[in-house]
């Protein structure tokens, strides 16, 4: 359990930590270039394990309804979204904002679907949320 | 390097959006997983990752093709290290396919997360970590990040 709670503080650090290094290959490049080559290298080192591993073309691999394969491709518009915005607004408005959208979105995206099972909190943790936004702003 | 400036209502609108996408991609890539288990879901993300951002690169140079006019000025070389960042990202996705089937669960993977994203991001302002420039947080920062970690708590573990 301590070690699963490590791993999962860990994966956190690693999001921050893949952005400030992508920002800064943008400074020297693009945010598109940077995007680029964190999903090359991405792409290498996940094939090396899976080579190694196997596991690499599973049963189903092709199952997916064919728009769920379109996840790659939003990846690489947040990737250079955040490069991006981390070299304008710096790490901790950037990670504030972004996880702010990703909040709000994922209750719309319950509401939608009918899975929002508990309105009330969902609707206090987005009014803090935006309120937390609105203070990041420029006076 | 651009100078760093309090968030624009752009920046502001940029950044929620990408939270948006975020959601939608997780959501995706989640199908995939479904189908095929996370590992391989992330290999396929990357890999059409790598394909659309080729084709996006491929269409920016043939729409901005300048004729050598325009000097545009030298920047700085970039460190070999600054290409890695996509190693990060191949680890962390195994990570979280591990911890969300631990007793931590979805909710439990995703607060620790948050917290992992804000301490690193304090420290890599704090300090301008790995060649990015110094941005000492003040009160109204701390503000702001209390209110949306906390609410962000609130939606998460307010649910079931």
């Amino acid at each position: 359990m301590t070690l699963a709670i490590l791993y999962a503080l860990l994966a956190g650090v690693l999001v921050s930590l893949s952005r400030q290094i992508n920002g800064r290959l943008s400074l020297s490049t693009s945010a598109l270039t940077a995007s680029f080559w964190n999903h090359i290298v991405g792409l290498a080192v996940l094939t090396v394990l899976g080579l190694a591993l196997g596991g690499l073309w599973p049963q189903g691999a092709l199952d997916a309804p064919w728009h769920a394969y379109l996840g790659g491709t939003m990846g690489v518009i947040f990737v250079a979204s955040g490069s991006w915005l981390i070299a304008r607004i710096g790490a901790v408005n950037t990670a504030m904002l972004v996880i702010g959208g990703q909040m709000v979105s994922g209750v719309l995206l319950d509401l939608v679907r009918g899975a929002q099972d508990n309105i009330v909190t969902s609707v206090v943790g987005v009014a803090m949320i935006i309120a937390g936004m609105s203070l990041t702003q420029k006076r | 390097m651009p100078a760093l400036t309090r968030p624009a209502p752009f920046h502001l609108l940029l950044a929620f959006a990408s939270g948006g996408l975020l959601t939608l991609m997780v959501d995706f890539n989640g199908l995939v997983a479904l189908h095929a288990g996370p590992f391989y879901s992330s290999w396929v993300a990357h890999g059409t990752g790598t394909v659309a951002a080729l084709i996006f690169l491929g269409v920016l140079r043939l729409a901005s093709r300048d004729d050598g006019k325009t000097d545009t000025p030298q920047k700085p070389r970039a460190p070999l290290w600054a290409y890695l960042g996509g190693v990060s990202g191949a680890v962390t996705v195994m990570l979280t396919s591990h911890t969300v089937n631990t007793a931590l669960a979805l909710s439990g993977t995703l607060a620790l997360g948050l917290a992992g994203q804000v301490l690193f991001s304090l420290a890599a302002d704090r300090w301008g970590l790995l060649g990015m420039q110094v941005r000492i947080p003040g009160l109204r920062d701390f503000s702001a990040l209390a209110l949306i970690f906390a609410g962000s708590m609130i939606i998460i573990f307010g649910q079931g």
